[in-house]
């Protein structure tokens, strides 16, 4: 099978003045479709900037970085916003709603920068996924009627209603509480079971990882251990305690 | 581009008053509308206006006139008096060809100069008469009616005398002895004794020459006015220039020589000053409700009417000076018995019996009085210098007062009077057909002969010198001087004279106003006629009322673009504060722009998103502030801007400026409104564009 995303000795560094920060020191890793992937690590081990790789929001300073089949070192701006826009999904840390924007404008969004669907296939499929997310009942809501939990499951039918190939998700659960965190990866986890979306999410919170069905430990920017999900959340929760 | 633009309009909608900055940008744009669309429309009616005030006036839409004229036609005048053209000699042959251009309807002659007139004083005025009196007595002897008329005309002199005495002590007291010259004193004293008015009947022209060289001109009533007219034709004139309406008297007679005053001149220049200033206490002041207590401007007014009580006692023989003190004491309820003090009451003026001592002054003392010091019916003198340097006169009857319709008080049109062609020309100093005619006959009664400048020296003053005769001393009479053809030119009967119009049309004008058609195709015609001057070798300089009118027309667009220059820096100021607000809006938002970048937003998205936000908050505010300022205009046409002074009345075309709105003021207020709001957007929009799609992932603050 063909790694829907592959990542070859991958360095990025971030300029601070004159000091280059190292953030990845070369990482390389295959995610193929269907994973439920999560990256875990301490703070700063660079969980967020191989998302932002994957996820084409950043460019690496060397190496390669496959989405799908193509090098994103070589694709322009434009092309690497269709290819978030077509591919990608995103889940924020802080939800990233668009305040002014009706939660059934929210999920839409998307939907009307791909100009692919008439108004009445987006309003099913926006319809449709707020259904699975349990929201069907607060489309004219604005974001700032909603819980939290509430804002992320938006936020995650958001990220689906363009059926992409991968979903990223930076800290998902990070700004919840656990009972809601949980549900989140539950939701997330059913779709990716559901739908054979991949999902690619980074946190540090070991229940969360203890979903996952392989989890990529970072630490200064290396990738230190590679497992999957039964052991890493056994070991996950040993560190815990 | 359907799913993109919706989304777009429905963020900028949703936006529209989702912060601060954009009430704030929104407030300016609102204001910002509110000022073109009212400043549009007073520009613009203000334009139109003063255009309507040109072309009715005097200018026509084009002004046509020689191309050999060393300086511009300027209607009204310019720096140094009047502009030195060159005339048009056969105004005739102009006007037909212009005629044939199909955009003319008329072509009127003018000519546009000015003379200094003097009106003699109160006491010339009495010494004529009487030395007419005395000459009617010496030709053909006395009679009870004459010796009573010159007994009364004597009284009258020495009431004169006595005014002019009690003023020089009334200055004694300001200003110092040697202000005041003694030879006058002298003089004054001498008049009024009882023995220079016993000797005056000995020797009454001896008498009468004192009091004219030492007298007279101690009286400083005489004024030197400065006279400005166009000479036109006046029946086409009254016919292309249909605002023009007589008030006082009658038009001018076809084909007759005359002069019409034009009434604000008239009321401004040749009134009384006294009952001037009433009448500007009236119309300033009373009738705009003002209050002459609150205003210094009346109570100077009123001062100078009660120290000028001479004006009107000078006016008065002794049978009006009765009269006068027998009204104004049962007016007044008083039993002072001197009609200085008596007037000094009547005009100590306040606002409570204001009407009252109005209305006596009007009725009661005015009658006794020259309120004007030329009367429709007279004759009018008037001498100016010819365009060669010699001094020419002619007498022209006044026949009437007239003024422009809506620009009664306007200055700059109610300074020009009207005068008949003819008359124009001989101040001008042209030689029309008759004047060669009437110095043909001068030589022959004169014996005058043509010398050849050859033999000039030997004819004059050689030994067989022919021309010089021996001169006899005699009296001259007109009568015998003027025979035939030359003394049917005389003065009465030049004045009687009917013109033809063939006599008006062939001859000088110094400029035409040329009325169209179609106003509209002023620039065309402009051409048309530049053409036809070329082809025909007609030497025409054809211009448009606009630059007809000179200084004013220069003023007024001057005024235009200082206030262009003004509402230019508001834009610009607008400008700098809207790009300050956008941007900080921009940076405000750049959790959220990145977050639409990282979903999959084009920059050019972006850049629409900013953009469209700013044309919908443009349109939204910038609608209410075109509404407001509807509102404003509307509200402004109904009540009218007062003029504020003379010179507005002809800007204004009226006494108050009724502003109106056209589609293209609001459509241009919109548009330059949008296009500031957008040309200030353009950075902050373009920054926005830069923003990272990578800063979606930082945490927000």
């Amino acid at each position: 099978m063909q790694p829907i995303v592959s990542l070859n000795n991958v360095v990025k560094e971030y300029r601070l003045g004159n000091v280059s920060v190292p953030a990845l020191r070369g990482v390389s890793l295959e995610v193929y479709p269907r994973d439920f992937l999560s990256i875990a690590g301490p703070s700063g081990s660079g969980k967020t900037t191989l998302l932002n790789l994957i996820g084409c929001v950043d460019t690496a300073t060397s190496g390669a970085v496959q989405v799908e089949g193509q090098d994103t070192m070589n694709l322009s701006d434009r092309e690497l916003t269709n290819l978030r826009l077509n591919t990608l999904g995103f889940i924020f840390q802080s939800f990233n709603l668009v305040s002014v924007l009706s939660v059934f404008q929210n999920v839409e969004f998307p939907l009307l920068l791909q100009r692919k669907l008439s108004r009445r296939d987006r309003r099913d499929r926006v319809i449709t996924l707020l259904e699975q997310v349990g929201l069907a009942s607060h489309v004219n809501h604005r974001p700032n009627e909603l819980s939290g939990g509430q804002r992320q499951r938006v936020a995650v039918a958001r990220a689906l209603v363009t059926q992409p190939r991968i979903v990223l998700a930076d800290e998902p659960t990070a700004n919840l509480d656990s009972v809601t965190g949980n549900n989140i990866i539950d939701l997330m986890k059913s779709l990716n079971e559901k739908s054979g979306t991949t999902f690619i999410f980074s946190t540090h919170d070991a229940k969360v990882m203890s979903h996952a069905n392989a989890v990529i430990q970072l630490a200064d920017g290396k990738i230190v251990d590679k497992n999957g999900p039964a052991e890493a959340s056994l070991k996950q929760v040993a560190e815990v305690r | 581009m359907g799913g993109h633009f919706l989304v777009l309009v429905r963020l900028a909608l949703r936006n529209l008053f989702a912060t601060k900055l954009n009430i704030i940008i929104g407030v300016i744009i609102l204001v910002g509308t509110m000022l073109v669309v009212v400043g549009g429309a007073l520009l613009d009616s203000m334009d139109a206006s003063m255009s309507k005030s040109i072309i009715g006036s005097a200018a026509g839409h084009i002004q046509v006139y020689s191309a050999k004229s060393k300086e511009e036609l300027a209607l009204y005048g310019q720096m140094g008096g009047e502009p030195d053209l060159n005339a048009i000699p056969d105004f005739s042959k102009v006007k037909s060809a212009l005629e044939t251009l199909p955009n003319v309807k008329t072509v009127v002659p003018m000519g546009i100069s000015g003379a200094l007139v003097t009106s003699g004083n109160t006491i010339d005025v009495a010494l004529e008469r009487m030395r007419a009196l005395i000459r009617q007595k010496q030709r053909h002897g006395a009679s009870a009616e004459l010796e009573g008329q010159i007994h009364s005309q004597k009284d009258y002199l020495r009431q004169i005398l006595r005014v002019l005495q009690s003023d020089t002590k009334k200055r004694e007291l300001i200003v110092t002895e040697r202000a005041i010259e003694p030879e006058n004193v002298a003089a004054l004293q001498q008049a009024s004794s009882e023995e220079f008015w016993r000797n005056f009947d000995r020797d009454p022209l001896n008498s009468l020459e004192f009091l004219e060289n030492r007298i007279a001109p101690q009286a400083s009533d005489a004024d030197l006015f400065y006279l400005r007219y166009v000479g036109t034709d006046l029946e086409d004139f009254q016919k292309s220039f249909d605002r023009m309406k007589i008030v006082d008297g009658q038009i001018i007679p076809p084909g007759r020589r005359g002069f019409l005053f034009a009434k604000y001149f008239y009321e401004n220049q040749l009134k009384l000053k006294t009952a001037q200033r009433l009448d500007k206490i009236k119309k300033r002041y009373i009738e705009l409700g003002k209050t002459i207590a609150a205003n210094p401007e009346p109570k100077q007014w009123i001062k100078e009417n009660q120290a000028q009580t001479k004006e009107i006692i000078l006016q008065l023989d002794r049978i009006k000076t009765d009269q006068a003190i027998e009204r104004l004491q049962r007016a007044l309820g008083s039993s002072e018995t001197d009609l200085d003090a008596l007037l000094r009451h009547l005009f100590d003026i306040n606002d409570a019996n204001f009407n009252q001592r109005y209305q006596t002054f009007y009725e009661q003392i005015a009658p006794l009085l020259e309120l004007y010091r030329i009367r429709v019916g007279d004759i009018l003198t008037i001498k100016a210098f010819t365009r060669t340097g010699y001094v020419e006169s002619v007498n022209v009857p006044v026949y009437g007062t007239f003024q422009f319709k809506g620009m009664e008080d306007a200055s700059l049109a109610g300074n020009l009077n009207l005068m008949d062609l003819v008359s124009f020309r001989d101040l001008y100093g042209y030689l029309t057909s008759e004047k060669a005619e009437e110095i043909k006959k001068l030589k022959q009664v004169a014996g005058a002969e043509s010398i050849d400048r050859a033999d000039a020296e030997e004819q004059l003053f050689g030994t067989g010198r022919t021309v010089v005769a021996e001169a006899t001393p005699g009296l001259i009479d007109d009568n015998q001087a003027f025979t035939g053809g030359a003394r049917a030119l005389r003065r009465e009967e030049l004045i009687r004279r009917v013109y033809s119009k063939e006599e008006m049309d062939n001859g000088v004008a110094l400029s035409a106003a040329v009325i169209l058609k179609d106003p509209k195709k002023l620039q065309q015609t402009i051409r048309d006629i530049q053409a036809l001057s070329e082809k025909e070798h007609l030497d025409l300089k054809p211009i448009s009322w606009q630059t007809a009118a000179g200084l004013i027309g220069q003023f007024v667009q001057l005024a235009k673009y200082a206030l262009y220059v003004a509402v230019f820096i508001i834009f610009i100021v607008a400008l700098v504060i809207i790009n300050n607000a956008m941007m900080m809006a921009a940076m405000q938002r750049v959790h959220e722009i990145g977050t639409m970048r990282a979903i999959g937003a084009q920059r050019t998205f972006v850049l629409g998103l900013v953009l469209t936000e700013i044309i919908v908050l443009g349109l939204a505010f910038g609608t209410g502030g075109a509404l407001i300022g509807t509102g404003i205009v509307r509200w402004l046409n109904r009540v009218g801007i007062p003029a504020p002074n003379d010179w507005f009345y002809f800007f204004f075309s009226g006494p108050r400026l009724h502003p109106w709105l056209t589609p293209g003021n609001l459509i241009a207020a919109l548009l330059i409104v949008l296009g500031i709001s957008s040309i200030s957007t353009l950075y902050p929009a373009f920054v926005a564009t830069r923003v990272a799609p990578v800063r979606a992932m930082q945490t927000e603050e």
